[in-house]
C-alpha cells in the first residue's frame, strides 16, 4: 500500500497544531491506513488538545478523550464493549504522546500489553511534555534543553527504550515508524491492524516549537533521525523476533543535532559522547536483529 | 409598536461534550507569514541547450515510457533529435543537476533513443496548420538552414532551400563521417523536414547558379552557408601534392568520392575536424598521426571524440607545431615540427604555445591533412555584406545590415556546434515571423528566452512567453535529494573495438531500452512539478489537494499555516516562498 | 430464591441480574470478594460479560467509563484508597454523563493504615457528581444495584452504591434473589442515545471553553436535581414490582418523634434497637436512616425534620477542620427550613471502631439532656 494511493482523509483542516508539527502528519497517515471503522482513544497531550473545542473537532472518526494516565485502560474498555456488543470489525486505536506512554501513562500501557488486549497503541514521541510547555519527559534525549532542563542542567539521562519495554511484555507486534518513510509507516499500521492482540507503534514526531527548529525541517529531521541511527526503523514480533527495516549508510549524528536549537547548549565533548552512545545503542540493537533489509 | 424580543438562539448542547461540527470554521491561514506557492522553474538543461529544447519535459515523458510524447516535445524545438543524439556536445549534461549528486542523466543518449524510437514507430512531424502567403529563401542546408526551414514551414511559410552541394545536410553530411552519423539517419530526419512542404534546390550555388538579386522575390532571406574555407597552415611546402585540408578530405570521404590518405598521414589540429579526419583516414587504411600545438587538456575536440580516437590507437603528438612540409620530387616525405611550451594565457583564454628554439624534429609522413580551423566565404553575399571577414555581424535578432536578410550558423560569430546552429536557425525563423507579421522581433525573441544563455523556445514564442515557468534556473542546492538513490549511469553500447576501424559502421550503438528507461527515470525533473505527491502527503494541515485533471496541486490558503514543509520536501524545487500573505 | 449470603455476594448477584456487560475492577479490602465472585461468574458463564483485570483503580474507572461511552452496561467496585486513586476519573465520568454503577465498600482512608469501616472515603467524594445510595442490608445492596442502573441510565449520571466495609460486606444474611425475567422487566437493555461508534462519529470530551463549561455543569446540576424525584420513583416502582422498597430515607418511629437520630449505613441497625429501648421508656424518639446522600434530599429532610425539636446526627466520618459531613450537609439543608430543630453532631466509628448500643445511648442521652448542642461535634470512642 502506497502513501500516494490512500485518498480518504479522516482529519479536517483548521486544527490547532503548531505550523510544521509532525503529529498531524502521523495521525493523518495512521488514520488513512486504518480507515473509517476505527475508534480513537485519545489522552491528554498535543493531540488531545487539538481534538477539538466544543462543538467542533478536526477528527472525522469516532473518538474519545480520556484523562492523561489512562489511554491504555480506556482503549481496553472500548475494545471490551465493542466485543460484547458484537462488533469485532471496528479497530480501536489508543493515541498518546511520550508523556502519556513513557511516564504518567506507563502503568496502564504496561497492564494492557501484559493482558494482550486487542488494539493498536500509537505513541507519537515529541520527546518532552510539549503540550504543557516543553517540559522534560523520560523520552527527552540526553543533552537536550527543555524548560525543566535548562542549560545549566540539561537532560542527563538517556532516553527510555520504550520499544524494548513493550517487547519485554511479549506483545505480538511492536514497531518504530517515521513519517519520512510513509510507505513503511503505512505498512506497519496495516500489519498491526491485521494482527490480533496488543500492538505498539512508536512514531517519531519532531516538534518545531519544542526542539527549536525552523518549521519546514520536520520531515528532514524525521529522516535524519533514521539516517543517523538515532531513531532506528525496526519491528519486533512476539517480543523476540527483531526485524530491521532500514540500514542507513551512516550519517554523523551532528547532521541531525545541528538544526535543533535544543541541542545548542552541548558542552565540549558532548557531541562525541552522543555519537558514541548512538553507535553503542545501534550495536546493541543489531545483536538482537534476526533479519536485515535485503 | 412593541419591539420584538430578541431571543438569543442557544447552541445545541448535548448532555456531554462531543463534537458535531468539523474544524473548518477555523481559518488557520490567518496564522501565515510565509506563503508557499507552486512555481515551475527552468531546469538548467533547458537553459543550456543551444537548440532551446524543453529537455526537462522530454525527460519526464521518457521516464513515463512515453517516447513519442518526448519526441513531440523535442521536435517542437529541434527537428533533428536522431542527429543531435549522435553528434551534440551535450552542454545539457554539463549543466545537469544530477551531476552534483552522482552522474549526469544521459540526456544525449536519450535524445537519440527517443528519435530512433519515433522513427521505428513511423512518427512524423505534424503538417503545418495554416498556409501563409509569404516565402522565405534559405541559403545553406546545414543544421542552421534545416532548422530554419523546419520552423518556418511549421509556421506556414513557403520555404525554398538553396544548397550548393548535390545533397542536403551541410556539415552533417559532408563534415561528420558515417561512423558518427550514418547517412541514412540524416536522410530520414531531413525527409521529415521536407515533408512539411519545403522546396529544396540542390546543386544550386547562390552567387553562381542563382544571382543574389533573384532572391528579392522572397519576403526574407536566411543566410546559413556555414564556414567551409580552411585556414592555411602558413608553412613552406603547404601546396605540395598530398597536402589537403581536413574539410576537403572529409567532403570527399562523405560523398563517397575516391581519396587517398596515404600510408602515414599527419593530421594537424586538435578540433573535431582533426579527429574526424584522423579516424576516417584510419578506416581508409592509413596510419594517422595527430599533431597538436598544445596539450590534450586544451584540445577543442569533444572529450568523447578524443577518447574514441585514442581507443582506435591513433597516435597523438602534443606540444608540437609544423614548421615545414618536407617534400621530395614534389611528394610529401615528412613534416618538420618544433616543440612548444605553454606560455601565459592569451586573448582567447588559452595558454599560448611558445616554440622551443632548436627543438625541431621531423616525422616521416607521406600525406598531411591540415585541420586548424575554418572560416566562412562571403563572396556570394550582396556588396554591403561582402566586406566582412571572420564572421558576419548580426544584431540580437539575427538580422544583418541588409533589410530582410538574416544570418545564422557557423557564418556568424557563435560557437561552431550543431546545437548552436539549430538554435540560430530557429531564432531566425522567429525573427522572420515577427518581422513579417509586423510584430516587434526583439520583444518576440525576449519572450521566447529560456534562461540567460541565449536559448530560445518556439513553444514559448508561440505563447508570447506565457507558459507558467519562472525565469529563474533551479540550482542543485534548491533540490531535496533525499528522494533519490545513487544510481550508476548506464553506459552506451558501442561496437567492439575490433570491428570499429574496418569500415564506417556506426561506432556508438546507444542505450538499450532498459538502460534508456533507467536513465530517463534518473532525471530529477528539476524545477517542474511531476506529481510526485510529496507535498500532498506531508501537509500537516491537509491544505494541499491534487487537481482532478492531474495537472498539479492547489494550496488552500484558508488553512495553510506557512510551515513550508512542502517547499522543503519538493524534490525538485517547484514550490517557492513569498514573504507576504 | 432465598439464599444466605454476604453483602458483597449480594452485590455480585445484583450485577449478574442487571446484565452488566463490561466489568473492570482492582481488588482492595474489603471489596475483594465482589471482584473474585464476579470473576467466577464470568468464567462459568453465569455472567456473559467481559472482565478486564486492570492494574489499578484509576485504570478500572477509565476502562469502564470508555466501555460505557461505547454503549456497554458496566460495573466496577472499590473502596477507600482505590476510590481516592480514581478520584480524577470520578469527575470525568460524571462530566461525560456516563451511567456507571459502582459499589464502594466503605473503609477508612489512611494514614494511618486501616482496613475497617469508615464512611469518610465515599463522603469525601461527594463533590464528584456521583449519586450516592447508602445500604444497610445485603438485600438492600442487591436491590439498590438494580435500581442504580435504572436511575443512572435515565438521567445519565453515575451512581455509587455504598456498603459498610466488613459490617455489611462480609456479614451474611438471608437474601431474596429476584427472578431474572422480573429484573429484565424492571431494567431494560442499555441503549444510549450518544455513544462511540463509527456509524455516527463524534469526538467525545472535547474542550468546553470559558463560555460553555458552565452550561455543561448547569445541565448536570439540573440532572442531579431531577435525580431526587427519580430515585424516589424508581424505588416505588421497585417496591410495587418486588415488594421491597427503601425510599430516599428510612423513617423509623418518626411520626410523633421529637428527637430523631439521623445516620447512614449499618449503624442504623444498632440504633433501631436503642430507639425501641427509649420508646419503651416513653421517650419520643425516632430514627432516620439517610439512604440517598447525593443529591442531598434537602426537601424531604426538611419535611421530615422541621417539626422535630432535636436531631442527633451520627457521622461515621469527619472532615478535618469542619466536622462530620452528614451533619454539615444537614445543617446547610435545614438553614432553609421554616422550623429548625437543634442539631447535635456526633462522630463515632471511624476506622471500624464498633458503634455499639452503648454508643447510641450516649448519643441519645447527650441529645435528650442538653438544651443546645455544644458547638463542635462530640467524638465518641476516643481513648487517651
Amino acid at each position: 500500500m502506497n502513501a500516494k494511493e490512500l485518498l480518504n482523509e479522516y482529519l479536517h483542516s483548521g486544527h490547532g497544531c503548531c505550523p510544521g508539527c509532525a503529529m498531524p502528519i502521523v495521525m493523518r497517515t495512521a488514520f488513512q491506513a486504518l480507515g473509517e471503522r476505527t475508534i480513537a482513544v485519545i489522552t491528554a497531550g498535543c493531540f488531545g488538545t487539538i481534538s477539538g473545542t466544543f462543538p467542533t473537532s478536526p477528527i472525522k472518526l469516532a473518538a474519545y478523550n480520556t484523562p492523561f494516565a489512562s489511554a491504555g485502560a480506556a482503549a481496553s474498555g472500548v475494545r471490551a464493549a465493542l466485543d460484547v456488543l458484537g462488533d469485532t470489525t471496528t479497530t480501536v486505536l489508543a493515541v498518546a504522546g511520550d508523556g502519556g506512554t513513557f511516564d504518567i501513562g506507563i502503568q496502564a500501557v504496561s497492564a494492557a500489553a501484559e493482558r494482550n488486549d486487542d488494539y493498536i497503541y500509537i505513541c507519537y514521541d515529541n520527546e518532552a511534555y510539549m503540550n504543557t510547555g516543553i517540559q522534560r519527559s523520560s523520552a527527552t534525549p540526553w543533552g537536550a534543553w527543555t524548560t525543566t532542563t535548562p542549560p545549566a542542567n540539561l537532560k542527563s539521562q538517556p532516553k527510555k527504550d520504550i520499544v524494548r519495554i513493550m517487547a519485554a511484555h511479549r506483545v505480538p507486534y511492536a514497531a518504530t515508524a517515521s513519517i519520512a518513510y510513509p510507505d513503511d509507516f503505512i505498512r506497519k499500521i496495516r500489519k498491526a491492524k491485521e494482527t490480533r492482540g496488543f500492538k505498539f507503534i512508536y512514531a517519531f514526531s519532531p516538534c518545531p516549537v519544542g526542539w527549536r527548529f525552523s518549521s519546514e525541517l520536520t520531515i528532514r529531521l524525521a529522516r535524519l533521525a533514521v539516517q543517523t541511527k538515532v531513531f532506528p526503523l525496526y519491528e519486533v514480533e512476539d517480543g523476540e523476533r527483531y526485524i530491521l527495516n532500514e540500514e542507513p549508510e551512516g550519517t554523523p549524528v551532528s547532521d541531525y543535532l545541528k538544526p535543533q536549537g535544543r541541542f545548542g547548549f552541548l558542552r565540549e565533548g558532548d557531541l562525541e559522547r552522543i555519537q558514541e552512545n548512538v553507535d553503542r545503542e545501534w550495536q546493541r540493537l543489531m545483536h538482537r536483529m534476526e533479519s536485515r533489509p535485503t | 409598536m412593541k419591539k420584538k424580543k430578541q431571543v438569543k438562539k442557544r447552541p445545541f448542547l448535548p448532555p456531554m461534550s462531543f463534537s458535531y461540527e468539523g474544524s473548518q470554521a477555523s481559518k488557520t491561514g490567518t496564522w501565515r507569514y510565509l506563503t508557499p506557492a507552486y512555481l515551475n522553474k527552468l531546469a538548467p538543461c533547458n537553459e543550456s541547450c543551444p537548440a532551446g529544447e524543453d529537455v526537462e519535459a522530454a525527460m519526464v515523458l521518457a521516464g513515463q515510457e512515453d517516447y513519442l510524447g518526448a519526441w513531440e516535445k523535442i521536435t517542437q524545438e529541434n527537428p533533428l533529435p536522431r542527429v543531435c543524439g549522435r553528434v551534440c556536445f551535450h552542454p545539457c549534461e554539463a549543466a545537469c543537476n544530477r551531476k552534483e549528486f552522482d552522474e549526469a542523466t544521459s540526456i544525449n543518449a536519450l535524445e537519440r533513443f527517443v528519435g530512433d524510437q519515433a522513427f521505428q514507430s513511423g512518427k512524423r512531424p505534424p503538417p503545418p496548420q495554416e498556409k501563409k502567403r509569404e516565402k522565405v529563401a534559405i541559403i545553406g542546408s546545414g543544421p542552421a538552414g534545416l532548422s530554419c526551414a523546419y520552423h518556418l514551414s511549421s509556421l506556414g511559410y513557403g520555404v525554398t532551400l538553396f544548397e550548393a552541394q548535390p545533397k542536403l545536410g551541410g556539415v552533417l553530411r559532408y563534415g561528420i563521417p558515417s561512423y558518427r552519423l550514418p547517412k541514412d539517419i540524416l536522410d530520414q530526419e531531413i525527409d521529415n523536414i521536407l515533408s512539411l512542404g519545403v522546396e529544396a534546390k540542390t546543386g544550386v550555388r547562390v552567387g553562381k547558379d542563382v544571382r543574389w538579386a533573384e532572391l528579392k522575390n522572397f519576403d526574407a532571406v536566411f543566410v546559413a552557408a556555414g564556414a567551409w574555407k580552411s585556414l592555411p597552415l602558413k608553412v613552406p611546402g603547404e601546396d605540395a601534392k598530398g597536402v589537403m585540408s581536413g574539410l576537403e578530405f572529409l567532403q570527399r570521404v562523405n560523398s563517397g568520392q575516391p581519396v587517398d590518405p596515404g600510408q602515414r598521414v599527419a593530421i594537424i589540429g586538435g578540433g573535431n575536424t582533426a579527429m574526424d579526419a584522423a579516424r576516417s583516414a584510419l578506416r581508409l587504411g592509413a596510419k594517422p598521426l595527430i599533431i597538436y600545438r598544445r596539450t590534450r587538456e586544451e584540445m577543442p575536440a569533444w572529450e568523447e571524440e578524443v577518447s574514441e580516437t585514442g581507443e582506435e590507437s591513433i597516435e597523438f603528438i602534443f606540444l608540437s607545431s609544423p614548421v615545414k612540409i618536407v617534400t621530395e620530387n614534389g611528394k610529401v616525405k615528412g613534416v618538420e615540427c618544433i616543440k612548444n611550451l605553454l606560455g601565459p594565457i592569451g586573448k582567447d583564454g588559452r595558454r599560448e604555445p611558445r616554440p622551443i628554439e632548436g627543438s625541431n624534429f621531423t616525422l616521416p609522413v607521406d600525406a598531411v591533412i591540415s585541420a586548424i580551423g575554418e572560416t566562412p566565404d562571403f563572396s556570394f553575399l550582396p556588396e554591403e555584406l561582402r566586406q566582412y571577414t571572420g564572421s558576419l555581424p548580426v544584431d540580437e535578432t539575427g538580422a544583418t545590415g541588409v533589410k530582410g536578410v538574416f544570418a545564422g550558423g557557423d557564418i556568424i560569430a557563435q560557437p561552431r556546434t550543431v546545437a548552436y546552429a539549430i538554435g540560430s536557425g530557429k531564432k531566425a525563423a522567429m525573427a522572420v515571423d515577427a518581422t513579417l507579421r509586423g510584430k516587434n522581433a526583439v520583444e518576440g525573441l525576449r519572450s521566447a528566452r529560456w534562461g540567460e544563455k541565449g536559448s530560445l523556445s518556439m513553444a514559448r514564442y508561440k505563447k508570447g512567453g506565457t507558459d507558467g515557468i519562472a525565469p529563474e534556473v533551479i540550482p542543485f542546492s534548491a533540490l531535496n535529494t533525499a528522494y533519490f538513490k545513487r544510481q550508476v549511469r548506464k553506459r552506451k553500447e558501442k561496437l567492439p573495438l575490433s570491428r570499429r576501424t574496418s569500415g564506417f559502421s556506426e561506432v556508438n550503438l546507444g542505450l538499450s531500452p532498459d538502460s534508456a528507461l533507467y536513465e530517463a527515470k534518473r532525471c530529477f525533473n528539476c524545477g517542474v512539478c511531476n506529481l510526485c505527491h510529496n507535498c500532498f502527503i506531508y501537509c500537516p494541515d491537509l491544505a494541499i489537494s491534487a487537481r482532478p485533471d492531474k495537472q498539479g496541486y492547489d494550496i488552500n490558503y484558508d488553512y495553510c499555516k506557512g510551515c513550508c514543509i512542502c517547499v522543503e520536501e519538493c524534490p525538485r524545487g517547484a514550490i517557492s516562498v513569498e514573504v507576504k500573505k | 430464591m432465598r439464599k444466605l449470603m454476604t453483602g458483597n455476594s449480594a452485590v455480585s448477584h445484583g450485577v449478574v441480574l442487571s446484565r452488566a456487560q463490561v466489568i473492570s475492577a482492582y481488588p482492595i479490602t474489603p471489596q475483594t470478594t465482589i471482584v473474585e465472585e464476579l470473576s467466577e461468574m464470568c468464567a462459568d458463564g453465569r455472567l456473559p460479560a467481559k472482565f478486564i483485570r486492570v492494574e489499578s483503580e484509576h485504570s478500572a474507572m477509565a476502562c469502564v467509563a470508555a466501555a460505557a461511552a461505547t454503549g456497554a452496561r458496566v460495573f466496577t467496585a472499590t473502596s477507600s484508597h482505590g476510590l481516592a486513586y480514581m478520584h480524577e476519573m470520578l469527575h470525568w465520568v460524571s462530566g461525560t454523563r456516563l451511567p456507571v454503577v459502582m459499589v464502594n465498600a466503605n473503609r477508612a482512608i489512611g494514614a494511618p493504615w486501616s482496613i475497617w469501616c469508615d464512611q469518610g472515603d465515599s463522603l469525601s467524594q461527594r463533590d464528584t457528581g456521583w449519586l450516592q445510595l447508602y445500604c444497610q442490608s445485603a438485600q438492600e445492596a442487591l436491590d439498590t444495584v438494580i435500581q442504580a442502573y435504572r436511575i443512572a441510565e435515565e438521567i445519565l449520571l453515575p451512581v455509587m452504591v455504598l456498603v459498610d466495609g466488613f459490617f455489611l460486606s462480609h456479614t451474611s444474611e438471608p437474601v431474596d434473589i429476584p427472578d431474572q425475567e422480573a429484573v429484565d422487566r424492571f431494567l431494560p437493555p442499555f441503549h444510549p442515545r450518544y455513544k462511540l461508534t463509527p456509524d455516527d462519529p463524534h469526538t467525545f470530551n472535547i474542550m468546553a471553553d470559558t463560555s460553555l463549561f458552565i452550561s455543561f455543569r448547569h445541565e448536570a446540576q439540573i440532572a442531579m436535581e431531577t435525580a431526587k424525584k427519580l430515585a424516589a420513583r424508581v424505588d416505588r416502582e421497585f417496591k410495587s414490582q418486588f415488594g421491597r422498597g427503601y425510599g430516599l430515607m428510612e423513617k423509623f418511629r418518626c411520626t410523633d418523634a421529637e428527637v430523631v437520630l439521623l445516620t447512614m449505613g449499618t449503624a442504623a441497625g444498632t440504633a433501631r434497637e436503642v430507639i425501641d429501648q427509649y420508646r419503651r421508656q416513653g421517650k419520643k424518639v425516632g430514627l432516620c436512616r439517610l439512604r440517598l446522600f447525593r443529591p442531598f434530599p434537602a426537601e424531604a429532610l426538611i419535611k421530615t425534620l422541621s417539626g422535630m425539636k432535636k436531631v442527633a446526627v451520627l457521622d461515621r466520618d469527619n472532615s478535618l477542620g469542619a466536622g462530620g459531613i452528614v451533619g454539615q450537609e444537614l445543617k446547610a439543608a435545614l438553614f432553609r427550613a421554616p422550623r429548625k430543630p437543634k442539631v447535635f453532631e456526633f462522630i463515632a466509628g471511624l476506622g471500624g471502631k464498633d458503634i455499639t448500643p452503648e454508643t447510641i445511648q450516649k448519643i441519645m442521652e447527650t441529645t435528650l439532656h442538653n438544651a443546645n448542642p455544644n458547638g463542635a461535634p462530640i467524638w465518641l470512642g476516643v481513648e487517651a
